[in-house]
């Protein structure tokens, strides 16, 4: 686009900004404004079929009027000069809790994650009543019939973040809990929740996490008895009523249970259910219980998922592949112990592994996981192509792909006559270099800019630590590598107390954490429970150990958060 | 094809060590023959052949005896100067377990060890170096009635459905005394979130009411279904069947015999109110386990049919812990209770062989006695004595051989086989740490490109 | 209740003591017999491993007034001595642990109160392990049974710990059991990972801050532990001055810069427990710029530093041989290999069972498990007996089989390091030791119960 037309958009979509709209949407009524569009002269790339090198997109009224090389301009569109940009269907971020007011951090702490994104936060059970289904016979965090619905909120300045790396539409879920609640397909713009609202509910979604706490279940043991025995209730739930709707003479009626009511329809594979898993063995846990309760299961996360790839192909299940990829520190710690290869291993193969679930014949799609910058949801996209994800499939991941998944592919996905006007727009090509500079959503025209909020320098808890942990055998340095994903953490303690990895780990946006481990002190084994706080590039909080008193640890990170993502170049904020 | 199949096996479970192998392929090919060729075989049931050849295959022990001849094929290994053991079973295992308690209640029955298991673990790798092929992993300590153990064996670098022990019966962790009470443990508000409650019971008395409670609702659960069942085999019509409780289930099984109860105990006193307890309800507690002062009631541990499985020597790091004696389970043993020693440690695992002889020392067992704590007696408290504990024809090829007597402080495990497949290899493990120098080097030079002329690696001798 | 049951077993303990005609009895509050009268002994006929130079197969060994006074092939037995005939059995030099907490620590978790390791506070020089110790432990007794006949106790914990003793595992009181109640300062430097109790507590008041700012807390630590043994030596200058000179200002006395000053003359080790490489140097680094003798307890990594311990003659009192290694990729043997590296790399050291009580009397084995790993058999023996009299500066009196040392000797079925063999006659001091201990006594009370 030459400069002068490019100034020309840029005036024609400044004044229809959603953003102004919506700040004065309290005194003034809306604006009948005209709503058809043309995007000239733009190559196309549709997915549904090939590549219109030079073509034309018409929209009106929310969707896609027109689109091929002959397209005539309607009189009355809007043009936008397409020379030398790229329009592919909108991205669909394929998991995340976009929508969601983060809960308020701790004003001490790193700014919490997800850099505007805003939205990993969540309905936190501790954050407020939000978090809680009223009424419910079951305790927070196991309450499936919440619906992320009720929870949505836009915010300009926070979808601003993921419609600068050219995301158009996302799953948007509970982010918390072990029964979450249900998700929602949105499109990222919109008043309210009503007008962004895609598809609801889509998926049950089902996480690992032990409840932070205490209180039952507080182990990964735990967590999976719940989930059995809350499945097993549902079942006999549904034949209760099932037994009182024939004949309710002579039966005492059922009593009412939302939350079982709301996992009838997975338990009879009407509604698939995302389970949020990492590693090899969790992803092998999921797929288990998916098995023994014959659920159609997608998995969530999936950074191992390439190491269960035979098993993912031969049941058909999709994953919503994380482009989060796991980043070095910045800085080292000097006193650290080294890393171990299998963290190394992760980290360096990470965007190796896209290209390994499609060879293996893998559905998946991309999610942006909890990025800390929305700049490297494509940087790290492109990463994976780099090595050996073929650009067609990793464009299919964002787009086709998710919208099959969540049953919205009528809607959304490709660009095709009559579906909903999601478009992301490029100049250059996407996986070498090119930028998002405008987007589409529900036919409005958007343009692709730096979210406000700077971004968090690294997450919450990832990092290596040193620790001290104070116990009553005395004081034991230690190093912990902490990995963080959305809300859980993965990672190793080494030192003093042996060698372990990490599970049931989970950080807040507060900085609140909780993880367990094995320790090993004066040849005993014990399970070790750390619980406590970070703040900043410090920690501290206590360790329980089973038949001890109560310990406490306190540590230390090298400031300077991670490293930017390895493998590509840093992308330059939009504009 | 085929061979270069078990080469692949081989390669994986000799070499990866710390590595995480790769997935299994489906349809593993059974290991190749192996000829152990004159080793001094320490049989545990049948005394000790000099001398002796040993066959491993299709993961069966297939042969013992002088001059075996070796099958076409066959990877013979010259023993001489060796010993071969069976592999070692440790009773109490909290390995390769992502959580090991459910702490939050007094009775997590429905909790099982099974779905957490972590085929990773560093530990794994480490035991097997230690001459280790089984482990009983339980749930913790820190209620009375915990949660379902699983029986592995430690085949490293496998799926977790390839180390669960084939046909070993279900069982499940009860504890007693000071970790139950939590006396020992502060009630310091962790920041941010309300201090934590006691949790029932803090004492004693209350362990016992906790049990009987627990048993007499899994009682009438029985109850409930057998009557459901009766009615459904009369064809009453339009029944539904009672809830399932996951808690109860295992509590039914233990009634009736089909789940062995594993008792964390330390006290003679809170070990014989168990063993009454499990008179009364009509079930027998498989084993006591730490029971260190299980000498102090030998005849009733004996009579209860009860065995126990405890720590050769270690004792006074706490104060249930003070009253223990090394005597212990050569006391048990003479009073005819089938005992074992354990580590319930990923450190003491790895010289459980070393334990054992501490026994010959502690209370003058003979040398397979003491090979027995750490082997068939374990088999026989875990229920799979049909398939491990020894080295006779027919069972599995768990086996191990040793650079000497295993029950010397002198010696030390060089290849340990679990059905025939060598998952540890002392010459293997040396040619890896090369290979895993080289990884390492070259992973870091991967995620460094920018600063590789100023390496982060630090002198060598720092590592 | 358990004096009742101690003196019910007293009598079946007589069984299985020593052959030769000792005081037997259990003391009421005690589990340790009471050691016998030193005199004239000669055990004879036995293997006698010296440690010192070569074994000798039939060889007897004279004890008299507490000493060793003849060892040999063709030694002749005195009139008069009790004669011990040692045929098929061996005969040891007493094991020496340097590392322990023994008489200071009986049951470490939930009984704080039997616990008296640390003191308060994170300077405190003067404080002497001596006073702390119980002799009558349940420790001392089934420690010595196996053959270890004296250990260094020492406290732990803050960063100037205190001072070590250095006692025999026999005695009523802790003055009967003192070979050297001032062996051996100890230092915890605070350390990577900001170990160093005033550390940690000092840690968790600061929030927000990153490593970075951590380690600048750590070194005003070492600073001012620094300033403290600055300010001692010129506390010890001004009192050397004023010991020649009266016409100078009398300096005032400070318990605390005194305990500093034998350290600082020469005249006492430091011990100083480091794992990390990097704590390794820190402390050969510190002890050199604050001229002091330095023993690294732990060394846990010591193997990394060899060529640097070696080149500054600094020994490595072994106490992680059966540590789990440290970290995921370590080689499983990583531990226990350590003495024979350090062996083979020329490093002075000694291998010790560590801090934990209970674990004192596994010694042996675990100089054992280096013997499986590469050191030989010879090389284990010497690193729990003559080695560590070496490291503390005692092989004067202790440590192997020679005229003139304390007759500190074990009698076994076979070899020493065996977790099989059993003791058959114990010596320390010249007194010959009953066997019993609580243990034993337990064993008595139950083992025949129907």
């Amino acid at each position: 686009m030459a400069p002068q037309v490019r100034r020309a958009f840029v005036a024609a979509t400044a004044a229809l900004l959603p953003t102004l709209l919506h700040a004065q949407l309290g005194v003034q009524r809306e604006r009948n404004v005209p709503d058809a569009y043309a995007i000239t002269g733009a190559r196309i790339v549709p997915v549904s079929g090939p590549v219109i090198e030079r073509g034309t997109i018409v929209i009106r009224n929310g969707v896609i009027a027109a689109v091929g090389a002959t397209v005539a301009v309607p009189a009355d569109a809007r043009a936008v000069d397409g020379a030398g940009l790229t329009v592919y269907p909108g991205f669909i971020d394929a998991y995340g809790s976009i929508g969601i007011p983060a809960p308020a951090a701790n004003a001490a702490g790193q700014g919490g994650r997800g850099g505007g994104g805003g939205g990993l936060g969540a309905p936190v059970p501790t954050a407020g009543p939000s978090g809680s289904a009223p009424n419910s016979a079951h305790p927070i965090g196991q309450q499936p019939e919440l619906s992320v619905l009720d929870f949505i909120k836009p915010d300009p300045e926070a979808l601003a973040g993921p419609q600068s790396a050219g995301i158009t539409a996302a799953l948007s879920a509970p982010a918390t809990g072990i029964f979450m609640g249900r998700s929602a397909v949105i499109n990222l713009s919109g008043a309210n929740a009503q007008e962004m609202l895609v598809k609801s509910p889509v998926a049950l979604h089902i996480g690992f996490t032990p409840l932070r706490a205490g209180g039952y279940p507080n182990s990964l043991m735990g967590v999976f008895s719940v989930l059995r025995q809350t499945l097993l209730d549902a079942q006999r739930y549904g034949e209760m009523e099932a037994a009182y709707a024939r004949n309710p003479r002579g039966m005492r009626r059922p009593d009412n249970d939302p939350s079982l009511a709301a996992l009838l329809p997975a338990l009879a594979r009407q509604m698939p259910v995302v389970f949020l898993a990492s590693s090899q063995r969790e992803i092998e846990r999921a797929l288990d219980l998916a098995k023994e309760f014959n659920l159609k299961p997608i998995i969530a996360g999936g950074a191992e998922a390439h190491l269960v790839a035979d098993r993912l192909k031969a049941e058909s299940v999709p994953v919503l592949l994380t482009v989060n990829f796991p980043r070095r520190p910045v800085n080292e710690s000097p006193d650290a112990d080294p890393e171990p290869l299998r963290v190394l291993r992760q980290r360096v193969d990470a965007p190796k592994n896209p290209a390994k679930l499609a060879q293996a014949g893998v559905r998946f799609a991309f999610e942006s996981g909890g990025v800390a910058n929305w700049s490297d949801y494509l940087t790290n996209i492109s990463s994976a192509v780099s090595n050996g994800l073929a650009s067609d499939q990793a464009l299919r991941a964002m787009t086709i792909v998710p919208a099959e998944l969540f049953g919205v592919s009528d809607r959304l996905g490709t660009i095709e006559t009559g579906k909903i006007a999601n478009l992301t727009i490029s100049r250059g090509d996407l996986f070498t270099g090119g930028r998002v500079t405008q987007l589409f959503i529900d036919g409005r025209p958007f343009e692709a800019r730096a979210p406000a909020t700077a971004a968090a320098a690294g997450s919450m808890a990832g990092g290596t630590w040193t620790l001290t942990v104070t116990l009553e055998e005395g004081e034991k340095p230690v190093t912990v590598s902490l990995q963080q994903e959305s809300d859980r953490l993965r990672g190793t303690l080494q030192g003093a107390l042996g060698s372990a990895q990490i599970s049931g780990g989970s950080v807040t946006a507060a900085g609140e954490m909780r993880f367990t481990t094995t320790v090993t002190m004066q040849s005993s084994s014990e399970e070790a429970t750390f619980a406590g706080t970070i703040t900043g590039n410090s920690m501290r909080g206590t360790v329980q150990i089973v038949g001890h008193p109560q310990g406490t640890f306190v540590g230390t990170r090298p400031a300077g958060g991670d490293a930017p993502p390895q493998g590509g170049r840093r992308r330059p904020p939009p504009q | 094809m085929k061979r270069l199949l078990l080469a692949a096996v081989a390669l994986s479970a000799a070499t990866l060590g710390a590595q995480q192998a790769p997935r299994a392929a489906a349809g593993r090919a059974t290991a190749a023959a192996t000829l152990i060729k004159n080793a001094t075989v320490l049989t545990v049931t049948k005394g000790r052949l000099e001398n002796t050849d040993v066959l491993l295959q299709n993961g069966k022990i297939a042969q013992i005896g002088k001059n075996l001849a070796a099958p076409a094929g066959a990877q013979v290994i010259d023993a001489t100067g060796k010993f071969l053991m069976p592999g070692i079973i440790d009773p109490h295992s909290h390995s390769m377990s992502d959580a090991i308690n459910e702490g939050s209640l007094s009775v997590t029955s429905m909790v099982r060890i099974t779905d957490v298991l972590n085929p990773t673990a560093i530990s794994i790798y480490r035991e097997l170096a230690g001459g280790v092929t089984t482990v009983n992993i339980l749930h913790g300590s820190a209620n009375t009635i915990g949660g379902q153990n699983a029986t592995v064996k430690l085949k490293y670098g496998r799926p977790v459905a390839e180390m669960m022990f084939p046909g070993a019966p279900p069982g499940i962790k009860f504890a007693l005394g000071e970790n139950v009470t939590q006396k020992n443990r502060a009630t310091v508000a962790i920041p941010g979130q309300p201090a934590p409650a006691r949790r029932y019971p803090t004492s004693r008395m209350g362990q016992e009411e906790v049990l009987r409670d627990a048993f007499t609702r899994a009682r009438d659960y029985k109850a409930g279904w057998d009557d459901y069942k009766a009615k459904v085999a009369k064809g009453e019509k339009g029944l539904v069947a009672p809830r399932r409780d996951l808690e109860l289930e295992p509590l039914v099984e233990v009634l009736e015999g089909k789940r062995l109860v594993h008792a964390h105990s330390y006290r003679s006193d809170e070990m014989l109110m168990l063993l009454n307890l499990a008179k009364e309800f009509g079930f027998t507690v498989k084993t006591l386990q730490h029971g260190l002062d299980g000498y102090k009631i030998a005849s009733e541990i004996a009579q209860a049919g009860t065995g126990l499985s405890s720590f050769a020597d270690d004792w006074s790091y706490k104060i249930e812990a003070y009253d223990a004696i090394p005597y212990n389970v050569a006391i048990l043993m003479r009073h005819g209770v089938v005992a074992t020693i354990n580590s319930d440690s990923d450190e003491r695992a790895r010289r459980l062989n070393i334990d054992a002889a501490k026994l010959i020392r502690y209370g003058g067992l003979t040398e397979d006695e003491a090979l027995k704590t750490i082997t068939y007696n374990g088999a026989l408290q875990l229920g799979v004595q049909d398939k491990v504990g020894s080295i006779e024809v027919g069972k599995d090829a768990d086996v191990v051989i040793w650079s000497g007597d295993p029950l010397s402080v002198y010696s030390s495990a060089e290849t340990t086989f679990i059905d025939g497949d060598i998952f540890f290899d002392k010459k293997k493990d040396l040619e890896k740490r090369q290979a895993m120098a080289k990884e390492r080097a070259d992973l870091e030079q991967a995620e460094r490109p920018v600063r590789a002329t100023r390496t982060q690696i630090p002198n060598e001798d720092d590592r | 209740m358990r004096g009742a049951m101690v003196l019910a077993s007293t009598a079946a303990s007589v069984a299985v003591s020593l052959a030769v005609s000792l005081p037997l009895h259990a003391q009421l509050g005690t589990f340790n017999p009471r050691p016998g009268a030193q005199g004239t002994f000669a055990i004879t006929h036995g293997r006698v491993v010296t440690a010192a130079g070569p074994d000798i197969p039939n060889g007897t060994v004279i004890i008299s007034a507490g000493k060793i006074t003849a060892v040999g092939a063709t030694v002749a037995v005195p009139a008069g001595a009790q004669v011990i005939d040692a045929t098929g059995l061996v005969v040891y030099p007493g094991m020496i642990d340097g590392g322990t907490t023994l008489g200071l620590n009986e049951i470490p978790q939930g009984a704080n109160a039997t616990v008296d390791v640390n003191e308060t506070g994170s300077f405190n020089p003067n404080v002497q392990a001596f006073y702390g110790i119980n002799p009558h432990s349940a420790h001392v007794g089934v420690t010595r049974v196996v053959g270890i006949t004296t250990v260094v106790s020492r406290p732990t914990g803050g960063i100037l710990s205190g001072q070590a003793a250095l006692i025999n595992l026999a005695g009523d009181t802790p003055p009967q059991m003192a070979i050297n109640p001032k062996l051996a300062l100890v230092i915890e430097l605070p350390r990577s990972g900001f170990g160093g109790r005033g550390f940690a507590a000092f840690l968790a008041q600061q929030q927000g801050g990153s490593t970075a700012d951590a380690n600048r807390t750590r070194q005003r630590q070492v600073d001012s532990l620094k300033q403290m043994l600055h300010d001692a030596e010129a506390y010890g200058k001004a009192l050397d001055a004023y010991g020649k000179d009266k016409t100078l200002p009398r300096p005032a006395h400070d318990v605390v810069l005194a305990a500093l000053l034998p350290a600082l003359r020469g005249e006492m080790p430091v011990m100083f427990p480091a794992d990390a490489a990097s704590d390794i140097r820190a402390a050969v680094a510190f002890a050199e710029e604050v001229h002091v003798k330095p023993i690294i307890v732990g060394g846990r990594d010591a193997v990394a530093v060899a060529p640097y311990l070696k080149q500054h003659n600094v020994p490595v009192l072994v106490t992680s041989v059966l540590d789990l290694p440290a970290r995921e990729d370590d080689p499983y043997d990583q531990n226990y290999s350590i003495p024979a590296k350090l062996s083979q790399a020329g490093v002075k050291f000694a291998i010790s069972a560590g801090e934990n009580s209970a674990d004192s009397r596994n010694l042996p084995y675990v100089a054992g498990m280096a013997a499986a790993y590469g050191l030989s058999k010879d090389e284990a023996l010497r690193a729990v007996t003559l080695y560590p009299a070496q490291l503390f500066g005692v092989a004067d009196k202790l440590g192997s089989i020679e005229v003139g040392k304390m007759a500190n000797i074990v009698v076994t079925t076979g070899d020493l390091l065996e977790a099989k063999t059993d003791t058959k006659y114990l010596f320390i001091d010249g007194r010959p030791i009953p066997l019993s201990t609580k243990h034993t006594e337990l064993n008595a009370m139950f083992e025949k119960r129907p």
